[in-house]
């Protein structure tokens, strides 16, 4: 399964608001549930970033965890107008963030296997400085779905 | 304490103990996400209060099934326990108070909610 087909243009906020992490989380999850089930992800997601950051560094930071309301890898991404403070590894400030939610039934664990692409693509977009370019999140998916080719040509 | 606050802790404990079953995941840590001792002791010490804050009975309970499972709750689906992948009973599906378990593998049940 490729990622581009797991991402949709109403859970891709390009000119996403930045501020606290955990407000910031809240707005992504809110794309995707609301509710009662929105407040069990963000709990889930901010006891996750208590862990360590999921900042990867670079830029770029992956919420993640697995929750009982969904029942459906779900993921959306933000895009911050500035970057802003997410404790990442480096440091650094953050301005992409792709969040991740999966089913606690997981056949084939498609969400460590996601997780693990998404850091990879992530990786690549920050390194070729891709991550400002697309405007709309038509042009987001397409650019997503041409880094993941190019990993697989060189895979 | 409220049925909903109830479901809620039971609900995040459940999210929680997927937690610390995936960071302890060989595949979790090659994707380079580490997670140090401490920090997981701290995740311990919550798990532990929000099992204190369930009722007693249903704290057992869900204990003995994740010793049993791992994973002590099953979405239920198309009238489906997805934890035993068996038919569950018509009167089981109309039944909305209390903890509801399957009959057959005994996993507490969990209707999501449709949005």
């Amino acid at each position: 399964m490729n990622l581009a087909s797991l991402l949709s243009k109403d859970r891709i906020i390009l000119s996403l608001k930045p501020g606290k992490k955990e407000k910031v989380i809240e707005d992504l999850v809110y794309a995707i549930k609301k509710g009662t089930d929105a407040e069990l992800i963000v709990s889930t997601l901010l006891k996750r970033e208590e862990l360590g950051s999921t900042g990867i560094g670079k830029g770029i930071a992956i919420p993640h965890c697995r929750s009982l309301a969904v029942d459906k890898l779900e993921i959306a991404v933000g895009r911050t107008t500035k970057p802003m403070k997410f404790n990442a590894i480096d440091k650094k400030p953050v301005s992409l963030i792709f969040l991740i939610i999966a089913p606690p039934q997981d056949p084939g664990n498609q969400y460590l296997i996601t997780l693990g692409k998404i850091v990879q693509i992530a990786k690549v977009m920050a390194k070729k400085k891709l991550i400002s370019k697309p405007n709309t999140p038509d042009e987001f998916i397409t650019l997503i779905n041409q880094v993941e080719k190019d990993l697989k040509k060189r895979n | 304490m409220s049925s909903g606050i109830v479901e809620m802790h039971l609900k995040l404990l459940f999210d929680l103990d997927n937690l610390l079953n995936d960071i302890d995941e060989p595949k979790y840590k090659k994707i380079g996400f580490k997670v140090e001792q401490e920090e997981k002791q701290s995740l311990l010490r919550t798990r532990k209060a929000l099992l204190k804050k369930l009722p007693r009975d249903m704290a057992d309970v869900y204990e003995r099934l994740k010793e049993r499972y791992q994973r002590a709750i099953a979405p239920v689906d198309n009238g489906f326990c997805f934890g035993c992948f068996q038919k569950l009973p018509t009167e089981l599906l109309t039944q909305t108070k209390g903890m509801i378990t399957c009959p057959n593998c005994g996993r507490i049940l969990y209707w999501r909610k449709k949005q």
